[in-house]
């Protein structure tokens, strides 16, 4: 119908290491060393006096926290989708994600449901983390 | 030292709320500002210090207003801090009078969002993290926090039903407000448009035009003016940065708002307690902002404010009467101004038929945040008396 094109993320360098792990199809999330806390985004340990921070690669396993499903068009390209998921999953190592589960109806999603990272490869250049249902 | 009790609010200046094409936002909060002095019975030149918040968009410019409506203030600050801004804004200009930098300050929140067609949350053709998977508008965190607590605590969409009619009774009873002659019962509500489940239209505040400007000035000052003074008693905020060391997924507050410091050092500068709040005022952006701070500042014990309002408490019989001109839900959109205005309001005895009998101490709570995953990061708490 059109070539409205679903908006891309924003790559700065706070999070660069995040789109290149995604690209290798990697899930990363930022680790502090020191204590052990992991965090996404990336922010500089707060749970520690001597952060010492990496990017690391994680399990990419987790369980959906909660979600909030699409009924209104927000963007033009979103259109298609509607009623469309968008999850906040929770992952093993700890941090929060906001993301999209893909591979399930809306209907069978819930909350504490064990799920997957899977990467949908949007570009050359960006491939996002979505999550599934875990097998 | 505290100051307690020694600054008040002593005008509340209002325009039409709703559709008001005819008026620019800079027109609106001219108009606004020289109502609140009509009300106030003091003089232009007495305005010294100007705070604004611009809505959320298609708000005024800078010092534009000002300007037109011929206020020779020293100062002329912008503020956002979301829903959390009408009380920052008292702090900050308490905070300049106190030092002893002026004696009276207009405070002011204006808005052409529902003329300038403004569509909260859309997104655009800009790099986004958030975009790139469909994350737009406010609405959706609000609705994931819903699905939180109907997941934990058995909330249920009447429950939240339960909030948005008993806040457009009070509307329908108070002729200003958006929705005054829009009624809403349960089967309404439940067949309303669904936006981003479980939240639908009627769980969402007002997009309108408008404008409200209140004149905070010291006590002394305010006891001579026309209108019975409503006194500052204490107020305080929070942050939900402070509690990301705890969890990571505070960050977001799915669980509830962080408001517990805006709460305790409010009531403990205006050494009162919830048993001594005759009308409380709290921040509704979304039905389920209202009920998550019904139980994050202890009115009700965690999982059951759903129940607390089915039950009837926020309506003037009730337990806890609140909202009670309609607030953002129903009456209008001012952000954390909204609230401000009607507890000045109810302390006055303005409340037409919404007014809590001898209401004598106002709680009014703000929450709010500027960029994401903000959405009601900022809390704020105030404690006014007449």
């Amino acid at each position: 119908m059109s070539d409205v094109r679903k908006q891309l993320p924003l790559v700065t360098s706070s999070d660069g290491p995040f789109w290149e792990g995604a690209r290798r199809h990697e899930l990363m999330a930022y680790k502090c060393l020191n204590c052990g806390t992991y965090y996404y985004p990336a922010i500089h340990c707060v749970s520690c006096d001597r952060p010492s921070m990496e990017w690391v690669r994680v399990s990419g396993k987790g369980s959906v926290y909660t979600f909030a499903t699409y009924y209104q068009v927000y963007h033009p390209a979103w259109k298609g989708d509607i009623p469309y998921n968008v999850a906040w999953v929770r992952l093993d190592e700890g941090p929060l994600i906001l993301s999209n589960v893909i591979g399930c109806k809306n209907e069978e999603l819930f909350i504490e449901m064990p799920v997957e990272v899977v990467f949908d490869d949007v570009t050359p250049e960006i491939s996002l983390p979505k999550f599934k249902p875990a097998t | 030292m505290s100051v307690k009790d020694k600054y008040a609010f002593s005008g509340v200046g209002l325009t039409k709320q709703g559709k008001v094409p005819e008026l620019g936002a800079n027109e609106l909060a001219a108009q606004a500002i020289l109502r609140a002095l009509d009300d106030s019975g003091m003089d232009k030149k007495e305005i010294d210090g100007y705070i604004f918040q611009p809505g959320l968009g298609g708000g005024p410019v800078g010092n534009a207003p000002l300007v037109s409506a011929g206020i020779p203030a020293k100062f002329c600050w912008e503020m956002q801090t979301g829903g959390a801004t009408g009380i920052s804004t008292l702090a900050a200009a308490i905070g300049v009078m106190e030092a002893g930098l002026c004696r009276t300050c207009v405070l002011l929140n204006a808005s052409s969002a529902s003329s300038m067609g403004l569509k909260i949350g859309a997104g655009d053709d800009h790099r986004s993290t958030y975009g790139a998977y469909g994350y737009y508008a406010p609405v959706a965190q609000a609705a994931a926090i819903a699905r939180r607590w109907m997941h934990l605590y058995g909330l249920t969409k009447r429950q939240l039903g339960s909030v948005a009619v008993t806040l457009r009774e009070y509307a329908n009873k108070r002729p200003e407000a958006v929705m005054y002659s829009r009624k809403m019962g349960m089967d309404d509500y439940l067949g309303s448009r669904m936006i981003v489940e479980p939240l639908g239209v009627a769980d969402c505040c007002l997009v309108n035009d408008g404008a409200v400007a209140l004149i905070v000035t010291t006590a002394e000052r305010a006891r001579d003016c026309a209108k019975r003074p409503a006194y500052v008693m204490g107020y305080g905020f929070d942050h939900s940065l402070r509690e990301i060391g705890r969890s990571p997924t505070a960050l977001w507050h799915m669980d509830g708002f962080v408001t517990e410091k805006a709460g305790q050092t409010a009531f403990d500068m205006a050494g009162v307690t919830l048993k001594d709040i005759d009308v409380a005022e709290m921040y509704d952006a979304f039905t389920i902002f209202l009920l998550a701070q019904l139980e994050s500042y202890g009115i009700c014990g965690k999982g059951e404010a759903g129940a607390f309002v089915e039950a009837g408490n926020l309506r003037l019989d009730g337990e806890w009467p609140s909202n009670t001109s309609g607030t953002e839900l129903s009456w209008s959109y001012l952000q954390g101004f909204t609230h401000l205005t009607e507890g000045i309001r109810q302390l006055r005895g303005e409340g037409g038929d919404c007014q809590v009998e001898n209401a004598e101490i106002a709680m009014i709570t703000g929450l709010g945040g500027t960029e994401e995953p903000g959405i009601g990061s900022a809390a704020a708490c105030c404690i006014l008396r007449r």
